[in-house]
């Protein structure tokens, strides 16, 4: 058996550009010729193709937690979805627990245990033990084993007391919770988590987490994508980068961090922002990357730049925002955290 | 640490696997209680236009009915429409309901947790239909009775004949279903092409009217349709006195046609699910 739980190699998928939404053509794709009159056309014209997954490379141990990091359109859901058999490659392989995904699909299926969409994926109009009593059907577990299983999980995702009531009377939280033992039910070596704390309360979220850390512990591989960079550090033995379809960075949370541990991040609190600012912020030598956000509905933004040399560059930063009605609150040079990783490879914030 | 999965592959697994969606299934269709005022309220309300439109042209005195005996050899135009009507009401719930299941499993979020389980796919249709087909049933029965006891129909035939046309038409009704029900998981929007079929249904299949009534070229047209013979059967069967021997034919065409719309089902299924994991469907809603 390969020491690796995921392997994938050279993925790529490729969809039809749909007109009007935005889709870009592929890299070196030919451009959408000109339509022409039904009696002028004679061989078919070539669609216009959108990349969304674009050479992905991915080896995940077994045993261990992977994040999958990207701001939103970056390919980490086509690459989960083409790990778990929703979706077909356009080119490229990937195996899971040995299977692969495409010629294998259904031992694929049998060796996950997978949570997209969280709370849209079980059925509301089913009790929280009803869900789980199907989908172990589906799951193909022996009616024996599973209604102790389907206890078990009850009793661990602490909804016992509420597990003959409708989906529908739940909190997000305890949907999630169903989402999650759903995923769990045939005890399968691979977990994918797309997003598992979305929409949770903190202490949900954090309950979360530490079942994630004890799956791990029981032997699970865990594939995880989230919008959390914290989350992503604290959970992950290592983590990958994907941006416009591509894994630019796969390492230890630590060693993400080192890359740009001699550089340090200024990180300033401040009223009257306008875009001028940002241009004249950008031109000063020595800052290299910059984001900002508006915190909450206030006139109050956090602008972080990375810089080499922050005592060179703190006077000249200064000088740039004073006048023009902007007024600065607060100014911190801070030590570089995975969102500050992910600023530097892919110039944008996670949440983007 | 090893993980050993729970699961158990193979042939009773599957059926295990299919009886759990069937159950899903009814359970939630339960849970909707306003099927019980559909069930009994349909069947009188939709024929009533048909059936007072043609107490209006057939005069005061029923002057006018002596045409409609010499063309279809009943006398009983209500129970000849209400069976008409009845069929039509049949293949059109089966349109929206088995035509959209899996539609409505992609717009809930509900598919995708389906898809990614190892059971065999045509289960899902196939599963959701057994209690639509129960419901259907009902639906049957019930119109029979209301017909019997609001319209005075008399149903003189054989009601086991009558019972064996409709089962015999199970594979075609529900054939002609799962094959839009493929079509909608990729196209997502189906609602012209039921309006279309119904239609065509309607003014070929002759539900109100006899078919002599139509040109030649639409009563050829109609010899490829199914639901021609599943009518014409169960008006024979249930309104007639003529036996088995008046039903053989449709019988044996009804019976080809299911089969023929089984395995388009099936074989649109195929093809379009295969069609959705490449262009990512399965997830779009």
């Amino acid at each position: 058996m390969s020491d690796f739980a995921i392997e994938a190699s050279q993925l790529v998928k490729k969809f039809p550009a749909r007109a009007g939404t935005g889709d870009k053509p592929a890299e070196g794709a030919a451009p959408t010729p000109k339509r022409k009159p039904w009696w002028q056309r004679g061989k078919k014209e070539p669609q216009a193709m959108f990349t969304a997954v674009n050479g992905v490379d991915l080896q995940i141990k077994r045993g261990e937690i992977f994040g999958l990091l990207g701001p939103n359109g970056a390919g980490k859901s086509t690459t989960i979805r083409m790990l778990c058999t929703l979706l077909e490659p356009t080119s490229g392989t990937a195996r899971v627990n040995g299977f692969d995904t495409v010629k294998n699909a259904n031992d694929v299926r049998r060796s996950l245990g997978t949570v997209l969409a969280g709370e849209r994926s079980i059925y509301w109009k089913l009790s929280g033990r009803e869900n789980l009593e199907y989908f172990a059907a589906l799951y193909h577990i022996p009616a024996a084993i599973a209604k102790k299983r389907v206890d078990e999980l009850i009793e661990r995702m602490e909804i016992k007391d509420r597990a003959n009531e409708l989906v529908e009377k739940y909190s997000t939280g305890m949907r999630q919770r169903i989402a999650i033992a759903k995923a769990l039910l045939a005890r399968p070596p691979i977990l994918l988590l797309d997003e598992p704390t979305l929409g949770l309360d903190p202490q949900a979220a954090r309950n979360l987490r530490e079942l994630i850390a004890t799956l791990k512990e029981e032997g699970h591989t865990i594939l995880l994508t989230t919008h959390y960079m914290e989350e992503a550090d604290q959970l992950s033995d290592r983590i990958g980068i994907i941006d416009t379809g591509k894994v630019i960075a796969l390492d230890t949370p630590e060693n993400l961090k080192q890359r740009i541990n001699q550089k340090e991040i200024i990180r300033l609190e401040l009223t009257g922002w306008h875009d001028d600012l940002g241009d004249r912020l950008k031109e000063i030598t020595g800052v290299e990357t910059l984001t900002t956000h508006q915190q909450g509905e206030a006139d109050l933004w956090e602008v972080n730049m990375h810089s080499n040399n922050s005592r060179a560059t703190l006077p000249r930063i200064v000088e740039a925002i004073s006048g023009n009605g902007t007024r600065l609150v607060n100014m911190n040079i801070v030590k570089p955290s995975l969102e500050d990783v992910f600023i530097q490879l892919t110039g944008k914030a996670l949440r983007d | 640490m090893n993980v050993n999965s729970l699961a158990v592959p193979g042939f009773s697994s599957d059926v295990r696997a299919f009886w759990a969606v069937v159950r899903r299934e009814w359970t939630v269709f339960v849970r909707y209680p306003s099927w019980i005022v559909s069930l009994l309220i349909w069947p009188i309300i939709f024929p009533m236009g048909y059936l007072l439109t043609a107490r209006a042209l057939s005069g005061v005195d029923g002057s006018g009915l002596t045409t409609f005996q010499n063309t279809t050899g009943l006398t009983d135009y209500v129970g000849y429409i209400a069976v008409g009507t009845m069929i039509w009401m049949w293949q059109n719930i089966v349109l929206w309901s088995v035509g959209y299941s899996l539609r409505n499993e992609q717009m809930r979020g509900t598919l995708e947790s389906n898809w990614l389980s190892p059971t065999w796919r045509f289960s899902y249709l196939l599963g959701s239909s057994v209690p639509q087909m129960v419901s259907m049933i009902t639906l049957l029965v019930v119109s029979g009775l209301e017909y019997a006891l609001f319209f005075g129909v008399k149903f003189n035939g054989s009601i086991l004949l009558t019972i064996l046309v409709i089962l015999a038409s199970i594979p075609a009704v529900y054939g002609l279903g799962f094959a839009f029900a493929s079509i909608v998981i990729t196209m997502k929007e189906a609602n012209a092409f039921v309006f279309l079929v119904r239609g065509i249904v309607m003014i070929f299949c002759g539900i109100t009217y006899p078919m002599a009534m139509l040109p030649a070229w639409m009563q050829a047209t109609a010899q490829w349709l199914p639901q021609t013979y599943i009518i014409h059967a169960v008006r024979t069967a249930s309104l007639s006195t003529e036996g088995f021997a008046g039903i053989s034919h449709d019988l044996s065409m009804i019976l080809f046609f299911g089969v023929i719309w089984l395995a388009i089902g099936y074989v649109l299924f195929v093809v379009m699910e295969r069609r959705a994991r490449k262009t990512g469907a399965i997830g779009q809603y």
